[in-house]
């Protein structure tokens, strides 16, 4: 079979294990054909509406997208345009000032208390993550905020001049606080990451026995081996979490529209206006600006913080080399990512 | 611990408002201060929406265009089909990558999934809708054939179901969560089978399947989610009242009934007016909060079922 091949052609030559294969044996035809048919409807599927379209958008940009009279290349013109456009740059600026509001805010929450969550013990954990993880619809969930947001008959005005007693507070319409109040809710109705809890589950007990035996107090516990074990997961999550808060697009939509004079209007909010606009090329053009801000962003990141399992596996482990199908030892339910690797290469040196 | 209780507390208050919300009279509703409990409970709100059923119902009419369960019925088409269409070939997917590809080609094949998952969906959603329109050209209009006045055949799939379907099909989430699972099991289980003979989709469904099932429940979940609530994409390529999902209507009714600012006087008029409309007819936040109700329900529904197989599948794994 395959892997006995492998094997042989190892053996023989006294080639190097790479990372990832173990000398990339020949497949039989019949597995090839098999592999093929797997991945074929994903392929294409993610060629026709993953790719394609972010390939056609760069070259759209470039025109004048127009619907009915023939289209034209316009080169930088829609460029330009977007580039002066003070609405789209007011744009950026609260589409930057929400997506730092929701780092600030939400994003370390979740992280405390899934440590937190499973220091408790096992029924606890059972019926809070039961009670937790109701699901109620993000549409369903945004409505009740707008109800509550009211400044005439809203829970939150309420709370503020009754049991604050405060001047009565303007909340959603106040142009310099409306991105607060979209971030407040996620602060305040928080709950633990399911992704940390799923990490967590895989460290195993012994090392938290080993640490207290040593006389570790709890929060040195935290920071000496559930830290170090989260941070691949927390790395990755930190990307998407950028990545998604650039796009932010239903919150604001739903909860002000766009918000007292634009105050809240996202990148995002101002494509989907350009759109019913019919200002293709100027919408495909603002995608284009946003795509490359992220990324400068994430590459930014990368750079800074230099630490990156999640990478397709081209590193060497050096003297850690394995291929990246073997199994590692239980990762929990569901780890979502490969990053659970990294997570349990890095852990040596951390404790 | 008392941060953890007061996090579930905190959690649930929004579902208790939800649900009182729909049980108060319209007035009520409109208090200051908010009541705790209603003064009056009343099912006027959930009368009205089984009012909204009915096709001559003269509320109805003037709040919608077509009964209500039409357009549940087309959130329920959308979202099996995608289930049905993207779980498989999301999961084949993520199966072949992690166990059947080996060297370059996997490495490859794994950007191309994800790749698209760090570019901001936005970027995409002009030339999709424009696929939509004339697949296989993400152009406004299909290119004439050179030499000729006729345009090339372009299928348009812009303004049916399918439209919101076939691009949320695949979902590179997904595709992690799956792939990552199958990383973790064990490639010696696969070499016994294979020696056992068999085709490669045999040993997946024979083996790999059943270990599978809490990976499952939770990429089913996830997938029915965020198909259920989808409320953008369905907007701009689905133009026919009778075909857009409820999540897109509850998101046009709120839009009528809320009429949020705009800067020219002449809309704004007409969003007063609408507004009267949608309050004359007898809705208000409590008709909003019966709909948010059932908005959520099926997303519910599915998040219990999806836990029975979770835990079920925990069981067989014999984990935990």
């Amino acid at each position: 079979m395959a892997s006995a091949q492998a094997e042989v052609t190892l053996a023989r030559s006294g080639a190097r294990t790479d990372e990832t294969a173990v000398a990339v044996p020949r497949q039989s035809r019949r597995r090839r054909l098999e592999t093929g048919l797997f991945v074929l409807p994903a392929v294409l599927f993610q060629l026709c509406w993953g790719w394609y379209p972010l390939i056609a958008a760069f070259l759209l940009s470039f025109t004048n997208a127009r619907v009915r009279s023939p289209i034209a290349f316009t080169g930088l013109d829609s460029y330009l345009r977007m580039w002066h456009d003070p609405l789209a740059i007011q744009a950026f600026r609260v589409t930057a000032l929400y997506a730092g509001l929701t780092i600030l805010l939400t994003f370390v929450v979740p992280i405390i208390v899934a440590i937190l969550l499973m220091e408790m013990p096992r029924h606890a954990i059972r019926w809070m993550m039961l009670l937790w993880f109701i699901p109620l619809s993000v549409l369903a969930s945004t409505l009740v905020f707008r109800y509550m947001y009211n400044t005439q008959y809203g829970i939150f005005q309420w709370v503020a001049t009754e049991i604050l007693h405060l001047p009565p507070q303007p909340f959603l319409n106040s142009a310099s606080q409306v991105n607060f109040w979209i971030v407040f809710p996620g602060l305040l109705f928080f709950g633990p990451g399911l992704i940390y809890i799923a990490t967590l589950q895989g460290i195993p007990r012994s090392y938290y026995e080993a640490a207290e035996i040593e006389g570790a107090s709890f929060w040195r516990k935290v920071w000496t081996i559930s830290i170090p074990r989260l941070r691949p997961v927390i790395s990755m999550l930190l990307i998407f979490s950028i990545i998604g808060s650039a796009q932010a697009f239903e919150l604001q939509q739903i909860m002000t529209d766009g918000g007292p004079g634009g105050a809240s209007r996202t990148v995002v909010l101002y494509l989907y206006t350009l759109l019913q606009d019919l200002r293709f090329a100027d919408a495909t053009v603002l995608g284009v600006y946003l795509f490359l801000g992220v990324m400068a962003i994430v590459a930014i990141y990368r750079l800074l913080v230099n630490d990156d399992p999640d990478a397709p596996t081209r590193r060497r482990w050096f003297g850690l080399s394995r291929p990246s199908g073997t199994p590692v030892h239980d990762a929990g339910a569901a780890s979502a990512t490969g990053t659970a690797d990294g997570a349990q290469r890095r852990e040596q040196p951390g404790v | 611990m008392a941060i953890l209780c007061l996090g579930v507390f905190l959690h649930l208050v929004p579902i208790y408002i939800v649900v009182i919300t729909s049980l108060k009279s319209s007035a009520e509703v409109l208090h200051f201060p908010p009541t705790w409990f209603p003064r009056e409970p009343t099912l006027a709100a959930w009368r009205l929406a089984v009012d909204l059923n009915y096709r001559d119902n003269p509320v109805a009419l003037r709040l919608l265009d077509r009964p209500m369960y039409v357009f549940f019925l087309n959130s329920a088409f959308i979202a099996t089909m995608t289930l049905v269409i993207g779980i498989p070939i999301t999961s084949f997917a993520a199966y072949a990558n992690s166990k059947l590809q080996r060297g370059a080609i996997a490495r490859w094949s794994f950007i191309f999934f994800i790749g698209t998952l760090m570019m901001p969906t936005a970027l995409t959603l002009i030339p999709s809708y424009l696929l939509t329109r004339n697949w296989p050209f993400a152009l406004p209009q299909a290119p004439l054939i050179p030499g000729s006045d006729m345009a090339f055949p372009s299928v348009r799939i812009w303004d049916t179901p399918w439209a919101v379907i076939l691009p949320t099909a695949f979902s590179a989430f997904n595709f992690l969560l799956f792939k990552g699972f199958f990383d973790t099991i064990p490639d010696s289980i696969i070499q016994a089978a294979r020696v056992d003979g068999g085709s490669e989709f045999n040993i997946f469904r024979r083996i790999v399947l059943p270990l599978s099932i809490p990976v499952y429940a939770v990429a089913v979940w996830t997938l029915f989610a965020s198909s259920w609530d989808e409320f953008l994409w369905p907007l701009i390529v689905l133009q026919s009242p009778e075909k857009i999902p409820m999540s897109a209507e509850i998101w046009l009714l709120l839009d009528k009934f809320l009429g949020a600012g705009t800067t020219n006087a002449g809309a704004a008029a007409a969003q007063a007016k609408q507004m009267q409309q949608v309050m004359s007819a007898g809705l208000s936040w409590n008709g909003l909060m019966v709909l948010a109700v059932l908005q959520s329900l099926p997303i519910f529904i599915v998040f219990v079922l999806a836990r029975e197989y979770l835990l079920k599948g925990i069981q067989i794994r014999g984990l935990k």
